[in-house]
């Protein structure tokens, strides 16, 4: 592939979000809105085979020369971003077609609206540009959180703009800090520049620390698992494979291109990273509805992924991008089961469900699996990741080995009772009595006696399951996805090719 | 001179963090509305230190014109901010009121 096409990964699927806006029929809609990921996903895995032989593919857009233009940069972290995340960002549209959402006006545009910011944003090199990029990706989210929405969903996106325009302008302080001290928002340039300059550290730690907030790390977690479970499970499926990953995206590359190593200030990391971990994974016990246990089940997961950069070695970093990977997709299948679940019984609620493992067998095996996932049990991809994590820490320092082996370990057992409490409420126990049926009108229909035959339906298990079945293939097939993630990590372990890529 | 943009970006954030911290919707979108002025000058007192002319090829001197950059940030910063004070207003009207403990009939069921 040519670098010129890089920008491509933008403008397809905002070309498809004008043209969504302009054909009103469901079927064309529906080819654009899957269309577009599937095709952005395919390119990713075309720069993926791309990147084997020429390691960073950049373009400087506009033709303007080195240094002054915004180049877009493609190495073999960000095309593993992009497949994996437009690839789960077209199965939770697909699910989007099943439950009827996507029939909400506008749905279509700004989902596609949303993908071509996350591309933007996987692929800029700029700092000022990535703060434009988030901005493109936020603005549909703002109206996606709500637009499927009952009246509390209103609320919530209040909150959710509220914290993210605030968050949006640390970062652009930031990125203000960064131009001041080291006179230029080129990552490129920017290498090496924060271990030289405290100066500079100090400006990059504002966008890293408002990164954090984005991503759900834990002193500044509590918007996540308020807003995520309020809006509707198509679309937190939708924002959990793209808003965290983003940042926590994001937060690898800056944190590995200007500090070209380990931050002075990395003890603060391990603390907070560790700290992330066990908050997410204990306060999933107090939860008594799927998605909002799954909520801080995704904070634990953040944590899980910054392990990688608190120890900065090329092996943790690996296993901390593999992590990321298993995350996006575990988390991905058990959103769309849960909401095919919600969507067939009318509610999401441990006590209001019961008996679910004879009612619906396959379900319940899809669900039992990603659980297993989850905690990390074989067979699924959660057990590779995180024996990943535990040996990179192994081979760490003594007390950072200690601390996280401890924390993972602690952690698991911790997801691992808070899933049995789901599991027990959900899929064991007698029969239910009565449902609320799905209603157009209302959301939510009236509490009615349950017939026989009512079951999650096959088409709307399927995006679940779809998911599930490609994190099975990561634990069958891990030997050949390993040493992918080595190469990507490389990538940040080793900015020398980055950096002679953009400036030539 | 040079002090005057900072004591302004210090009101500017002082008085945003105050509204931010009040109940009401809109109360808050003053306040961000604040906080984002703030962030706004002071992306501009990176490229102007003092007034300087304008940054326009071949009628300004490089030495003397104003770093055009900080101004382009600023441009673009304003333009999102606008956008996004516009969607806060609409659901301050449309979202719940302020102070409404109960949920509005809509004929809509909570129960999740």
């Amino acid at each position: 592939m040519n670098a010129n096409m890089l920008p491509l990964f933008v403008v397809i699927p905002l070309l498809a979000s004008a043209l969504a806006i302009m054909i009103r029929g469901p079927i064309p809609q529906r080819i654009l809105m899957i269309g577009s990921p599937v095709l952005t996903s395919l390119g990713g895995l075309w720069l993926l085979f791309e990147h084997r032989d020429t390691p960073v593919l950049a373009d400087n857009v506009g033709a303007f020369p080195a240094g002054v233009s915004i180049p877009l940069i493609s190495d073999t972290f960000t095309a593993l971003m992009i497949f994996v995340t437009s690839a789960t960002v077209a199965i939770a549209l697909w699910f989007l077609t099943q439950t009827g959402e996507d029939r909400f006006r506008f749905i279509p545009a700004l989902s596609l609206m949303l993908i071509a910011g996350v591309n933007g944003a996987l692929l800029t090199g700029d700092l000022f540009n990535l703060f434009v990029f988030v901005e493109v990706m936020l603005l549909p989210s703002y109206a996606l959180i709500a637009i499927t929405g009952t009246w509390r969903r209103l609320g919530i996106g209040r909150l959710f703009v509220v914290v993210n325009l605030t968050t949006s302008t640390i970062l652009l302080v930031g990125v203000g800090f960064v131009y001041a001290s080291a006179g230029t928002v080129n990552l490129a340039e920017l290498a090496g520049a924060a271990q030289e300059s405290p100066s500079v550290s100090l400006a990059i730690s504002v966008v890293l620390l408002s990164l954090a907030i984005k991503a759900g790390v834990v002193p500044v977690h509590g918007w996540l698992p308020r807003a995520y479970p309020a809006t509707s499970a198509g679309i937190m499926a939708l924002f959990s494979a793209v808003h965290t990953k983003v940042a926590l995206y994001a937060i690898y590359r800056i944190y590995s291109v200007t500090f070209e190593g380990a931050a002075p200030w990395s003890t603060v990391l391990v603390v907070v990273v560790a700290a992330t971990i066990l908050i997410g994974a204990y306060s999933t016990f107090g939860e008594h509805i799927m998605r909002r246990a799954l909520a801080w089940q995704m904070v634990s997961g953040v944590g899980h992924i910054l392990i990688g950069l608190a120890l900065f070695t090329q092996f943790s970093i690996a296993a901390g991008i593999f992590y990321m990977v298993h995350h996006i997709i575990t988390m991905g299948s058990l959103i769309l089961t849960s909401g095919a679940i919600e969507q067939t019984y009318g509610s999401g609620r441990y006590e209001r469900l019961a008996g679910l493992a004879r009612r619906d067998p396959w379900v319940s095996a899809v669900y039992a699996l990603s659980l297993f996932s989850l905690v990390g049990f074989p067979p699924s991809a959660g057990f590779f990741a995180k024996i990943g994590l535990v040996q990179a820490s192994a081979s760490a320092g003594a007390w950072q080995a200690w601390t996280f082996i401890t924390v993972i370990i602690v952690a698991a057992i911790g997801s691992l009772i808070a899933s049995q409490k789901l599991w027990s409420g959900v899929f064991w126990g007698p029969q239910m009595e009565n449902y609320r049926p799905d209603s157009p009108r209302a959301g939510r229909g009236r509490r009615v006696p349950l017939p026989k035959d009512v079951k999650v339906s096959a088409r709307l298990a399927a995006p679940g399951a779809t998911l599930m079945l490609a994190q099975l293939a990561i634990f069958i097939f891990a030997g050949a996805v390993l040493p992918v993630m080595l190469r990507a990590a490389t990538a940040l372990t080793d900015v020398q090719p980055y950096v002679e890529a953009v400036l030539g | 001179m040079i002090s005057v943009l900072p004591i302004t970006i210090g009101v500017l954030v002082a008085g945003g963090v105050y509204l931010m911290l009040q109940r009401g919707m809109v109360r808050i979108i003053f306040g961000l509305a604040l906080l984002s002025h703030s962030a706004n000058l002071m992306l501009l007192t990176i490229g102007v230190t003092a007034w300087r002319g304008e940054p326009l090829v071949d009628r300004m001197d490089v030495a003397t014109a104003a770093d055009p950059l900080p101004q382009a940030f600023v441009l673009t910063a304003i333009v999102i901010t606008l956008a996004v004070t516009v969607l806060m207003l609409a659901l301050a009207v449309i979202g719940h009121n302020d102070d409404t403990k109960r949920m509005p009939s809509t004929g809509e069921f909570h129960d999740r």
